[in-house]
C-alpha cells in the first residue's frame, strides 16, 4: 500500500465497556485523509466514547487504533494489554486535535494564552514564535480584537472559537469534535459551524460528533448513524437520508432533529 | 527607697525641731499638740487653721516650727485629695529653703501621683516594648519560616494523596493522620525533647519551624489536595488533549486555577499559625508569648499581656489584608 491511498486513521473492534455497559462494541472505522466524517445518533448511542478513544481519553478493552500506519496507544506485556507509556500518549495526542462541547479554556489564562499554550509547553516553542502562530489563528477564527481578554468574558460561541485555535495551533493531522454546538444558544451555533467549515474547506480531517444536522448535510463527505455502540447505517448524507426513508429507528431520529 | 530617704529625713528634722524647742526660741508645743489632738478628733480643717498659725520666720530666725506646720498641713492637704494646695504648702517652704529635700520630695511625689492613668501605661509600654519586640520577631520568624515550608509540604502530601500509586497515596494518609490526630504541642515536645534519645539534636528554633511546618503541611495537604480535586476535571481532559503530560497539566493548568480558592482556607491556617507559635514557648524559645509571660511574671504587670495581645493582633491584621489583596490577584481572571 502507498502513503498516497494509506487511511490516515483505522480502528479495529474497538470495543468499551462500562461496568456492564458496552458504550462501544467491536467498531471499525477507516479515516482517509482529508476526509470528514460525521457521526450522529441518540444520547447514549456511544459517539463521544468512540471519540474520545481515539485520543486515549478512554482506555478501551478491545480493539486496535491505528495513526498514519502504525498501531498506537497500547502496548503488550506478558501477553496483556497497557496502555503504552505516557510520553507516547502524549506524542499520540499532540498530533490530535480536539474539541469539547463545554469549550475546556483554561479560565486562567488569556485567550492568547489559552491559544500559545500547545507551542510553548507541548511542542517548546519559544513564546515569540508560538505568539506568532497563535496570533495568525486567532485571526483565521475571527478573534484578533479578543486577544488579550480572559475566558470569563466571552460569548459561548466565542470560546468554542478559541477552543478550535487552540486545537489549531498545535498543526494537528486530525480535528475531533466532541457535539461542539450543543452548548451554545441557538443563535451562537453560526458562527462556530462557520469556522468549521472554513477549516474543513481547507483540507483538514476530521470527525464531528453532532445533533447538529448542517453539519451532515454541508460537510459531511460521510455520514455515520451510530445506536448502542455499533454503527447501525453509513454513507453519504445523500445515502444515509435515502436509508432513513426506510428505516424507521434512523427516520425516527432524523425527524426530531430536523 | 526614696520612701525611706523621706522618713529618715522627716526623722532628723524632727529632732532638729524639738532641738530648736528645747533651745526655747518660740514654743509652738502647744500648737502643735493642739493640731494633733484635732486630726484625732477627724476635725482637719482645725488642725490645718491652727497649722497655720505658725508664721513665716524672718530671716536669721529658727525655722524649724514653721516647716514642721508647712509639710504636716501639706500631709493632711494631700490625705484630703487636694493635691494643689499640698504642693502650695510644700512651696511656702521651698521658697525659703529651696533646698529641703523633704519639701521637693513630696511635690515630686504628689506631681507623679496626678498624672493620668494612661501615663503609667505609656511609661510600662516603653518599658516592655523593647523584649516584646524582640519576642515579636522570633514569633514573625516562626511565622514566615512556616508559610514558607508548609506550602510546598501541603502540596508534596496533596499530589501524594491523589496519586494512582498505593504506596504514595497510602503514605501521605498516614502523615496526613498523624500531624492531624494528634496535638502540636506533642509533637513539638517529641521533636524537641524525644529526637534527641534517637541522636537527632537540634536548635530551638529548628525544632520549632520543623514541628509547625509537619504540622501545618498536614493540614495544608487536606486543603490543596481539596482545592485540586475541585477543579473541573474537563480542565485536565483539555490539557491532556493538547499533548500535556501529567505533571505539565498540573503546573500550568491546574495549580494556578485553585490560587483563588485556596487563598481563604489558608489564610485561616496562616492566622491559627500565627497564634500557634505561643506553644514554641514551652521548648526553649523566647517568643512574643514568652517574653509577655516573662514581664508579666516579673512585674506582676497586666499591661504586658495587653501590650502582647495588641501586637498578635497586628501580626494577624496585616497578614489578613495581605491574604486578601493576594486573594485579588488571584482570582482576577474571573472578573468580567
Amino acid at each position: 500500500m502507498s502513503i498516497a491511498n494509506q487511511p490516515l486513521l483505522e480502528l479495529k473492534n474497538i470495543t468499551k465497556r462500562f461496568k456492564d455497559l458496552t458504550a462501544v462494541n467491536g467498531v471499525n472505522l477507516t479515516v482517509a485523509s482529508g476526509e470528514k466524517l460525521v457521526i450522529i445518533g441518540p444520547s447514549g448511542s456511544g459517539k463521544s466514547t468512540l471519540l474520545r478513544s481515539i485520543n486515549m481519553l478512554e482506555e478501551i478493552e478491545e480493539g486496535t487504533i491505528n495513526f498514519e500506519g502504525r498501531e498506537v496507544g497500547y502496548i503488550l506485556r506478558n501477553g496483556k494489554r497497557h496502555p503504552d507509556r505516557p510520553q507516547a500518549i502524549s506524542a499520540l495526542r499532540a498530533e490530535i486535535g480536539m474539541v469539547f462541547q463545554h469549550f475546556h479554556l483554561f479560565p486562567h489564562m488569556t485567550v492568547l494564552g489559552n491559544v500559545m499554550e500547545g507551542p510553548v509547553t507541548v511542542q517548546r516553542k519559544t513564546a515569540n514564535e508560538a505568539r506568532s502562530i497563535a496570533i495568525n489563528i486567532l485571526e483565521k477564527v475571527g478573534l484578533s480584537d479578543k486577544r488579550d481578554v480572559f475566558p470569563a468574558t466571552l460569548s459561548g460561541g466565542q470560546k468554542q472559537r478559541v477552543a478550535i485555535a487552540r486545537a489549531l495551533a498545535m498543526r494537528p493531522k486530525l480535528m475531533l469534535f466532541d457535539e461542539p454546538t450543543s452548548a451554545l444558544d441557538p443563535e451562537l451555533v453560526g458562527e462556530v459551524f462557520d469556522t468549521i467549515h472554513t477549516l474543513a474547506d481547507e483540507g483538514m480531517t476530521m470527525i464531528i460528533v453532532t445533533h447538529h444536522m448542517g453539519f451532515a448535510r454541508e460537510l459531511a463527505d460521510r455520514v455515520i448513524f451510530m445506536e448502542s455502540g455499533s454503527f447501525l447505517a453509513q454513507g453519504t448524507p445523500e445515502e444515509l437520508f435515502s436509508i432513513a426513508h426506510d428505516n424507521e429507528r434512523i427516520r425516527g431520529f432524523l425527524n426530531r432533529l430536523l | 527607697m526614696r520612701n525611706n530617704i523621706g522618713r529618715v529625713l522627716l526623722a532628723l528634722l524632727f529632732l532638729w525641731t524639738m532641738a530648736g524647742n528645747c533651745l526655747g526660741a518660740v514654743d509652738y508645743d502647744h500648737l502643735f499638740r493642739q493640731s494633733s489632738d484635732l486630726m484625732a478628733q477627724g476635725d482637719l480643717d482645725g488642725a490645718l487653721n491652727l497649722l497655720k498659725q505658725v508664721p513665716t520666720p524672718a530671716p536669721g530666725e529658727d525655722a524649724g516650727a514653721f516647716v514642721s506646720s508647712r509639710m504636716q498641713a501639706a500631709r493632711i492637704h494631700a490625705s484630703q485629695k487636694a493635691p494643689d494646695k499640698a504642693i502650695a504648702d510644700c512651696q511656702e517652704v521651698l521658697a525659703l529653703f529651696p533646698d529641703n529635700s523633704e519639701a521637693r520630695n513630696f511635690v515630686a511625689a504628689l506631681r507623679e501621683q496626678a498624672k493620668p492613668a494612661w501615663h503609667t501605661v505609656l511609661s510600662d509600654t516603653i518599658r516592655f516594648l523593647p523584649s516584646l519586640a524582640k519576642g515579636a520577631l522570633t514569633t514573625l520568624l516562626l511565622v514566615l519560616c512556616t508559610m514558607l515550608v508548609s506550602p510546598l509540604g501541603g502540596l508534596l502530601v496533596a499530589l501524594g494523596r491523589i496519586s494512582t500509586l498505593r504506596p504514595i497515596s497510602g503514605l501521605c494518609w498516614l502523615i496526613i493522620w498523624f500531624f492531624r490526630g494528634t496535638p502540636l504541642l506533642l509533637q513539638l515536645f517529641f521533636i524537641y525533647y524525644g529526637l534527641p534519645s534517637l541522636g537527632i539534636t537540634m536548635s530551638p528554633l529548628s525544632a520549632a519551624v520543623l514541628g509547625l511546618g509537619l504540622n501545618y503541611s498536614a493540614y495544608l495537604g487536606e486543603i490543596i489536595r481539596g482545592a485540586i480535586q475541585s477543579i473541573d476535571h474537563g480542565q485536565m481532559e483539555a490539557a491532556k488533549a493538547i499533548g500535556m503530560s501529567y505533571g505539565q497539566a498540573m503546573r500550568r493548568i491546574i495549580i494556578p486555577q485553585t490560587y483563588k480558592r485556596l487563598m481563604p482556607p489558608i489564610g485561616n491556617e496562616f492566622i491559627a499559625l500565627i497564634k500557634d507559635t505561643a506553644l514554641v514557648s514551652t521548648i526553649a524559645m523566647v517568643e512574643l508569648m514568652r517574653a509577655a509571660d516573662q514581664l508579666f511574671n516579673t512585674y506582676f504587670n497586666i499591661t504586658a499581656l495587653a501590650l502582647a495581645a495588641v501586637i498578635y493582633l497586628l501580626l494577624t491584621t496585616i497578614f489578613t489584608f495581605i491574604f486578601e489583596k493576594i486573594e485579588y490577584r488571584a482570582g482576577i481572571y474571573e472578573h468580567r
